[in-house]
């Protein structure tokens, strides 16, 4: 099977007080369509740099990320802009909901990059919210949400355009364990059931035992080849 | 793009901050339309006070001045006779020799206050074409009229300059027993006085001026002819609406101070503007972030954070022209030589909104830039 991500040689420096920073250092790594694949790793050790290359929100100094066979890292800033609002639903651990809309209009985001209809939108949304549970809040802004709550509406705006490819930065890193394992399942039903590709940054190892993988980095390289934790899709 | 509500909320996400821009705008707008109303008003007042068709004799040396020139008595008879062109009506020529004054005058109220006199005979208003009667009669001696606008040059109320009360002056008591209007003139300013009891109390022997309407057809040049040939009376002639254009090159500086403290007092406004906006905006650098990530571009953020700061210095400057409209338009302004009105005029108007305008999307641009500059993944590790 193809894989749906294939980072080669993938390297990230910059420039700091005349010292060269390299987070990310020649990385190799394939990642299977519907895969769940957590990084985990001490602060400092590459995984939300290479969260952000994955996700088109940085680009790589070197090497090659393909996503689909098409290596992201040739893109222009707007083509990756473009780029992101198709193929990325990015969830965050701090939920990055906007406060002054209410969680429809949040979900709604995405969707008002397309061509939707009013109509299609609110199908969409309201879809979303009864995947993650929260079709009964929908006109709830997210100060009236609980945290796991506000993730939920985090991960229903990250999935509404029915992107292949979830990112997602510590999604339970602010949340109770209650709260966290619901996260937790429902990212595994969205890879398992709807097929979508997750990578998740976490310092959980309960949180990244509910992967399917689980890779470890260190100093900006893979320090295991990854472990099959849970069933692989086929 | 983000839709439009989106900036329309925003704009009440923080109350003060809000408070705070609609105020710093309305300022600023308020004060650059105050000071245009305030420079078209005496440029106005200075452009109409003068008709091309009139020409002014005054003493050789003291052209800048009316009132310090002095013209023989005898060169207004003279003048008459011996200058072509000249308008007639009637018969009688227009020309009008004149005594022109500033001195205090007291009020029944007791309130002394320089004012703006000019002694007259009736053939006055064969030059003064804009003088009309408002209310009463020309006054004889012992008698004055009055410009309906001389109470705001005195500081007085309007009762107290009305007909039937009395002006002091030198001692002595005048009866008003008219009221006229020049519109958009300095003379609505001026109290007349029959020209022998102003030449008796101001103890001359002299007039100031003569003021001579041409004919149509007449031509500048016939007057100056007329005062090279007359070189004993010493005259110079000069056209009036040329007279009130060089008083207005000597209030020149007045109107650039305006400028300077409108400028000066709008400038602590922007820079107040600028600070609230900076902190807000910078309080908004994760959103920004995480809507770029969503798929949103730079340039749809820069649009709406225009859209919301564009309305929000709309509001304040919709407050400044209502403002504006309340406290400035139509309101008299007494200056040394008269008085001018404020109007709010469609160029005053549309200052008021280009700099509207101009606040929200200039004052934005150094805010926007410093919220959108961050790379994505900086900007969304923001505090």
């Amino acid at each position: 099977m193809e894989p749906l991500i294939q980072i080669n040689a993938a390297t990230k420096s910059f420039q700091k007080n005349k010292e060269t920073i390299t987070p990310l250092d020649s990385l190799s790594l394939d990642v299977a369509k519907g895969e769940f694949l957590s990084l985990m790793g001490p602060s400092g050790s590459g995984k939300t740099t290479l969260l952000n290359l994955i996700a088109g929100i940085d680009s790589p100094s070197a090497g090659e990320i393909r996503i689909h066979g098409r290596d992201i890292a040739k893109l222009s800033r707007a083509q990756l802009t473009r780029w992101r609002a198709e193929h990325v639903g990015y969830i965050f651990q701090l939920y990055h909901l906007v406060p002054i809309l209410s969680a429809y209009e949040n979900v709604e985001l995405p969707l008002l990059l397309g061509k939707w209809t009013k109509a299609e939108r609110k199908a969409k949304v309201m879809a979303a919210l009864e995947l993650v549970g929260l079709s009964d809040r929908a006109d709830h802004r997210p100060s009236e949400l609980s945290g796991g709550q506000e993730q939920r509406v985090a991960i229903a705006r990250a999935i509404v355009h029915d992107p292949a490819l979830l990112v997602a930065d510590e999604p339970t890193g602010d949340l109770d364990r209650e709260s966290a394992d619901a996260i937790l399942k429902l990212l595994s039903t969205l890879a398992e059931e709807h097929n979508k590709t997750i990578i998740m940054v976490t310092h959980d190892p309960k949180a990244a035992a509910a992967a399917h993988r689980a890779l470890q980095l260190e100093k900006g390289q893979l320090v295991t080849s990854g472990h099959l934790l849970n069933h692989m899709p086929t | 793009m983000l839709p439009f509500s989106y900036a329309l909320r925003n704009l009440f996400r923080d109350p003060a901050r809000l408070a705070q821009t609609v105020g710093g705008s309305a300022i600023v707008v308020l004060l650059l339309v105050a000071a245009v109303a305030l420079n078209q008003g005496m440029d106005a007042v200075l452009s109409s006070s003068g008709s091309p068709r009139n020409v002014i004799l005054m003493g050789k040396g003291s052209e800048e001045s009316i009132q310090r020139s002095e013209v023989h008595l005898e060169a207004e008879a003279i003048a008459a006779t011996s200058i072509r062109g000249i308008q007639e009506q009637l018969g009688a020529p227009s020309i009008s020799g004149e005594i022109f004054y500033q001195a205090p005058l007291r009020t029944r109220s007791g309130v002394e206050e320089q004012a703006l006199l000019r002694g007259v005979l009736e053939n006055a208003l064969l030059v003064h074409r804009s003088v009309s009667l408002r209310e009463g009669r020309f006054p004889q001696s012992g008698e004055i009229m009055v410009g309906h606008l001389a109470h705001r040059k005195l500081g007085v109320d309007p009762s107290e300059t009305a007909i039937g009360q009395s002006l002091h002056f030198e001692n002595a008591e005048f009866t008003i027993v008219g009221i006229f209007e020049a519109p958009g003139t300095v003379l609505e300013s001026e109290v007349w006085f029959d020209r022998n009891d102003l030449a008796t109390l101001s103890q001359r022997d002299s007039l100031s001026s003569i003021t001579i309407r041409l004919a149509p057809t007449a031509d500048f040049d016939d007057v100056e002819v007329f005062t090279f040939q007359r070189n004993d009376l010493e005259l110079a002639a000069i056209r009036e609406d040329h007279y009130y254009d060089k008083l207005g090159t000597f209030y020149k500086p007045i109107q650039v101070m305006t400028w300077v403290t409108a400028a000066l007092v709008a400038a602590g406004a922007i820079f107040g503007g600028l600070n609230t906006l900076y902190a807000a905006f910078a309080a908004r650098v994760k959103e920004m972030a995480t809507l770029q990530s969503i798929g949103y571009t730079r340039k749809a953020l820069f649009v709406s954070l225009i859209q919301e700061s564009l309305l929000a210095t709309l509001c304040g400057t919709l407050l400044a022209l209502v403002l504006a409209y309340f406290l400035l338009d139509g309101q008299s302004v007494p200056f040394s030589i008269g008085t001018f009105t404020l109007t709010l005029t469609p160029s005053v108007l549309a200052t008021g909104v280009i700099t509207g305008i101009l606040l929200g999307t200039l004052g934005t641009l150094p805010p926007a830039y410093r919220c959108l500059a961050p790379t994505l993944p900086t900007a969304l590790r923001s505090d």
